[in-house]
């Protein structure tokens, strides 16, 4: 990419910010709101953990670390990278035109054009937790820091994946569908599935390397694992950039001027 | 034309769009199958793996359980609420107080037509997949009084969402609120646990709450528990809730100011 190209995202993600900041009053709301909704699901697992003890080696105090590992990953892509989740939708309903117009990588610009602030309470939530929740050393927090930038990574190729199949099949339910199978999948470890299941979280739907292959980096760091978890982040982004590419040069026009 | 043809017309109409909706359908059951699979896998391997029972749920019950909470849940537009406020917020609910019928009475008709299709599909789905990762219902004569509890459930969870929504007439946003009624339904409802499961004193204060009557109660009659008279609170708490979303969209009716067209 040139350096103009790269000014141009840069121009964008700080017009983004800007927006989303322009009503603070809002903006803090919808972020409470969310850290709400996340104290709501640690609230569940510590009354499940309380009444089972522990599952197939997961308790509470593994759970933290999951969940602060998801929430923030989570936060980072549908927070700061917020159109990751609309590709399809936009791809079906003609809305790229104001994209493909300009002088920057369209995928890009798209991921860094809009900042939904509601996400943003999920990096603080996700922080807050592993800062005070998770048992934080200098060793634990790097390796927090390494597999949240993996597992967002992963979380945008999956959705801009699954969004781009839009491009070939007209219809964006498929999109949707993995949206939410990606992040009701992450939401628990995956010990608890077992057989066909088991692969499919590995692999066709990578909830397990969103969030519990991460949990067990930052526990117990393990470079097979850590391996493992790169060549997947590296493998569907890839995939992901290639689709949408190869899916852009099937889009229709839907004649609608948006800033997407 | 009677008003409560008028009502059944309405659900009608919006029943056989929902049908209409083949991929909408099949994002549902999708949706669905992978919620509950997860969900009472869980619930299952914490069985399992203790003494056998939670709470007196064996994995068996539990699974059907969770099919069922699931069920009454994942039929509903999760956004209603949202929904809702944006049109009274924007004033396009305004069109809506020309028609010769109550607002309320007429958008919750509606809305239950939407459900009604979605609401059986799960429950054949759910008895499907319960009976093959689980096995048959506890007690199949539970899964009678199940039936009418889940139709009951999905009501009682339109007419609270519509009350929760009517806050747009004084607020002019329910946005967000939608996600708090959400988890409240998830918790202390008994969609993702027994309620049984739940400290005394949150227990206590989910006995007293309507949102047991939006999951729990269909769940535990599905789970095996012939307890008729859970019906009958279900009656009770869509009475009150009713009367509370008529009084409060009634208020909010005779404040609505609406500035152009």
């Amino acid at each position: 990419m040139t350096r103009f190209g790269l000014r141009g995202l840069f121009a964008t993600m700080r017009g983004a910010i800007a927006e989303a900041r322009a009503n603070r009053a809002a903006f803090a709301f919808q972020v409470g709101v969310m850290i709400a909704n996340d104290l709501v699901w640690i609230a569940f697992w510590v009354l499940f953990f309380r009444k089972v003890g522990s599952v197939h080696g997961w308790d509470a105090r593994r759970i933290r670390v999951l969940f602060a590992v998801l929430t923030t990953a989570g936060g980072i892509t549908l927070g700061f990278l917020a159109n990751a989740r609309r590709v399809g939708t936009m791809a079906v309903a003609g809305e790229l035109d104001a994209v493909l117009a300009l002088p920057v990588m369209p995928l890009a610009y798209l991921l860094v054009r809009r900042i939904e602030p509601t996400n943003i309470g999920d990096v603080i939530f996700g922080v807050g937790l592993f800062t005070f929740g998770c048992a934080p050393t200098p060793s634990r927090t790097a390796t927090f820091l390494v597999v949240v930038i993996a597992s967002a990574t992963l979380i945008t190729s999956f959705l801009v994946l699954t969004g781009s199949l839009a491009f070939f099949a007209g219809r964006s339910e498929g999109g949707e569908l993995g949206f939410h199978a990606l992040l009701l999948l992450g939401n628990y470890p995956v010990d608890v599935f077992a057989g066909a299941a088991k692969i499919f979280v590995y692999s066709v739907v990578p909830a397990a390397f969103v969030s519990t292959v991460p949990a067990r980096l930052v526990d117990h760091f393990s470079a097979g694992l850590a391996a493992w978890l790169a060549i997947v982040t590296v493998v569907f982004a890839l995939a992901a950039q290639r689709l949408f590419s190869v899916g852009l040069r099937r889009y229709t026009s839907g004649a609608v001027w948006t800033r997407a | 034309m009677s008003a409560a043809r008028s009502l059944a017309r309405a659900t009608g109409m919006s029943s056989r769009r929902m049908v209409q909706s083949r991929s909408g359908l099949a994002f549902t059951a999708a949706f669905y199958v992978i919620v509950v699979a997860v969900l009472a896998g869980l619930w299952r391997a914490a069985a399992r793996g203790g003494t056998g029972t939670i709470v007196g749920y064996d994995a068996v019950a539990l699974t059907w359980y969770i099919a069922a909470s699931e069920a009454v849940t994942i039929s509903l537009n999760a956004r209603l609420i949202d929904d809702v406020g944006r049109d009274i917020a924007s004033g396009a609910i305004a069109i809506e107080l020309l028609r010769p019928a109550s607002v309320l009475a007429h958008r919750v008709a509606t809305e239950l037509g939407t459900v009604l299709p979605r609401v059986a599909l799960c429950c054949g789905v759910g008895t499907v997949l319960a009976t093959v990762t689980a096995g048959a219902p506890p007690r199949p004569l539970a899964l009678v009084f199940a039936v009418p509890g889940m139709i009951l459930a999905v009501t009682c969870n339109i007419v609270a969402q519509h009350a929760f929504a009517a806050s747009a007439f004084w607020l002019r946003n329910a946005g967000s609120a939608w996600f708090l009624y959400q988890k409240l339904v998830f918790v202390i409802g008994g969609m993702l646990l027994p309620l049984e499961v739940l400290p005394a004193w949150l227990h206590r204060v989910a006995n007293v709450l309507p949102f047991r009557a939006m999951a729990y109660i269909p769940a535990r009659l599905a789970s095996g528990h012939v307890e008729p008279s859970l019906l009958l609170q279900q009656i009770g708490w869509l009475v009150v809730l009713a009367v509370a979303a008529a009084a409060v969209f009634g208020a909010g009716e005779r404040r609505l100011q609406v500035v152009g067209g």
